[in-house]
């Protein structure tokens, strides 16, 4: 395993390749936040695969994370190499279907 | 053990910066001028806020850009621990008196369900 320093460029490469990354607090199965609780279910929902990625995995993740994406809080969600916003944005989107557009929209450029 | 350290870091900044409530309240009011602003102190602890921001002129913005000015203000204050948790909903008129109630506390009490999403947690040891 490469080691992973959380530099902007390694995690613009995690966007990049992934079309649906979740920055989160724990995994979708065992989330160690309500609110990475939320996002992970909504995006869940989305009934496609996503990457997440454990900001408690490393203590340097958090303030790495929110230096690079200029989004103060966790989660955050990625959606085509682009943020979307936090939990409450990923359920408002969810919620009125434009976050399921932009994931057809972005899976559909891999 | 880990979310009890994390807890007493966040919680001395609170008491030496005298953050709460009314200050999320007064410093959004400011950044979204004639805004209604509407803070949900979670806990009672003035570091977890639901806040809900109702405004027309979030009219024709996507969500991350209503959200903007208020992430960039509080990001400092967020890295330093004054402030935990900050759920935002920035909303027009239309979509506040649609919306209803939209306080979620992840730190709630059991399993429950918000607006159709299953909350998940861990019981406690």
């Amino acid at each position: 395993m490469t080691e992973f320093n959380w530099t902007p460029d390694e995690l613009q490469k995690i966007v990049e390749e992934n079309s649906i990354v979740l920055f989160m607090k724990g995994t979708p199965d065992a989330p160690q936040c309500g609110f990475s609780n939320r996002a992970a279910s909504v995006v869940s929902q989305l009934g496609v695969p996503f990457a997440s990625v454990n900001v408690l995995s490393d203590p340097r993740a958090r303030n790495a994370l929110r230096d690079w994406s200029g989004f103060p809080t966790m989660p955050q969600l990625f959606i085509g190499g682009k943020l979307i916003g936090g939990s409450d944005i990923a359920l408002e989107l969810f919620q009125n279907g434009e976050l399921q557009t932009l994931a057809a929209n972005a899976s559909g450029n891999d | 053990m880990i979310h009890f350290i994390d807890r007493l870091q966040i919680c001395w900044p609170i008491i030496t910066a005298m953050a709460g409530a009314d200050w999320v309240g007064s410093e959004i009011k400011k950044l979204v001028p004639g805004a209604t602003v509407e803070v949900s102190d979670l806990h009672g602890t003035g570091d977890h806020f639901h806040v809900r921001v109702i405004s027309d002129s979030f009219d024709g913005m996507l969500p991350l850009e209503r959200q903007r000015p208020i992430l960039d203000f509080f990001m400092p204050h967020i890295k330093s621990g004054v402030v935990h948790a900050l759920d935002l909903k920035c909303m027009t008129e239309e979509q506040a008196r649609v919306a209803g109630n939209t306080v979620f506390d992840p730190h709630g009490e059991g399993e429950k369900q918000f607006m159709g999403i299953h909350i998940r947690r861990p019981k406690e040891k």
